[in-house]
């Protein structure tokens, strides 16, 4: 679902970007930027665990998206079997936290609609409506599962040191 | 949903503004590698694949936004809002000599416009789940005849993907007329 139009209530910006200068290397600004995203989307990792707050899995997962890219265009700035290791957790994040917004995002389309419509129409909308939360529930245990694998092996604190040190290809051309 | 294709060429040891120059090109092409598919309305995957493709190239843009800070004119026209939303150039997309040139509008208008195309593909797309949704609520299990909500939703939302695609091919006609990938092409390569 199209999560990017609806109006977060957190503010999501162009971490890292700004303070970048053009005329550094790209491997310089890759890293900065990667860890920039990264840390803007695990800012959002508690807000989403507690589930209350619906914004906080959509910033999660836009941000997410947005280090994926970052990622997918540096990719030659690393070296490649660690990077493919993380890029495929953030990869994992971005799938299990989809599952829970596209029914958000259900929920509350069916919930605008059924306004519109007769009382005898909205009954059986109540009861998709009613589906889909409990389908949200369920969508919910794979992405927590997740977030405790990666906090049982230490994935945040791996992730940093890999993109934070000097661990830039050593085989591209400088 | 397609992987993103492999960008060639980058060079890490490189300035930013350079390889901005390498990468964006690519992601351009990768948007433009849906365009022969797009003319029917049927071909959902392949209208998915390419919001995929140009949500990856605004990204992208957005990355290497400050490597055009210091490029581009503003152009002959100017954004307008039209009736339905749709942000476009109402200009030829020619650069123009300006007294008061403006760094970075050329850039911020290109990607005014692939804002609005991921959008509006967007739009297409959520109601392809919505009715995947309702189809699959009516024909599930105990589900024999279609409850009125749903017709009713079902009916309504087909109405709105139709309307939302042709607003889709109608910008994307537009664009094409007016050489928009050839200018937007030009432009990231070029602009210094």
């Amino acid at each position: 679902m199209q999560s990017e139009k609806i109006i977060s209530t957190h503010d999501i910006k162009e971490p890292g970007v700004k303070r970048i200068s053009p005329d550094e290397t790209l491997e310089t600004c890759a890293r900065r930027i990667i860890v920039s995203y990264f840390q803007q989307m695990m800012s959002y990792k508690e807000g989403t665990k507690d589930g209350t707050d619906i914004e906080f899995v959509h910033d999660m997962r836009v941000t997410s998206r947005r280090l994926r890219a970052a990622m997918d265009n540096f990719a030659d700035c690393f070296r490649e079997k660690p990077f493919k290791k993380h890029y495929k957790k953030i990869k994992a994040i971005t799938r299990t936290m989809g599952a829970v917004r596209d029914l958000d995002v259900l929920i509350a389309r069916f919930q605008r609609e059924v306004d519109t419509l007769s009382k005898i129409e909205q009954a059986d909308i109540h009861g998709l409506i009613a589906h889909l939360r409990n389908e949200r529930e369920k969508a919910r245990k794979p992405m927590l599962a997740l977030f405790t694998e990666l906090e049982a092996t230490d994935f945040e604190t791996k992730f940093l040191a890999f993109f934070v040190g000097a661990v830039c290809n050593p085989d591209t051309e400088r | 949903m397609a992987k993103a294709h492999k960008i060639i060429g980058v060079a890490p040891g490189r300035s930013y503004h350079e390889n901005a120059r390498i990468i964006l090109p690519q992601k351009v092409e990768e948007v433009w590698t849906w365009e022969p598919f797009i003319r029917d309305a049927a071909r959902r995957e392949e209208l998915h694949n390419m919001r995929i493709s140009i949500k990856r190239l605004r990204y992208t843009m957005e990355l290497f936004h400050v490597a055009y800070r210091n490029s581009g004119q503003p152009l002959a026209g100017r954004m307008e809002r039209g009736t339905d939303g749709a942000s476009i150039f109402q200009s030829s997309f020619l650069p123009v000599p300006s007294r008061k040139p403006k760094a970075e509008s050329q850039y911020t208008k290109f990607l005014a416009v692939i804002v609005d195309l991921q959008e509006i593909l967007g739009d297409v797309h959520d109601c392809d789940v919505v009715l995947d949704v309702l189809t699959g609520n009516a024909n599930g299990a105990g589900a024999a005849v279609l409850g009125p909500g749903v017709a009713t939703l079902i009916a309504r939302t087909k109405e709105t993907r139709k309307a939302d695609y042709e607003t889709f091919l109608r910008k994307w006609e537009h664009l094409s007329t007016r050489g928009f990938k050839q200018k937007l092409l030009s432009f990231l390569r070029n602009s210094e």
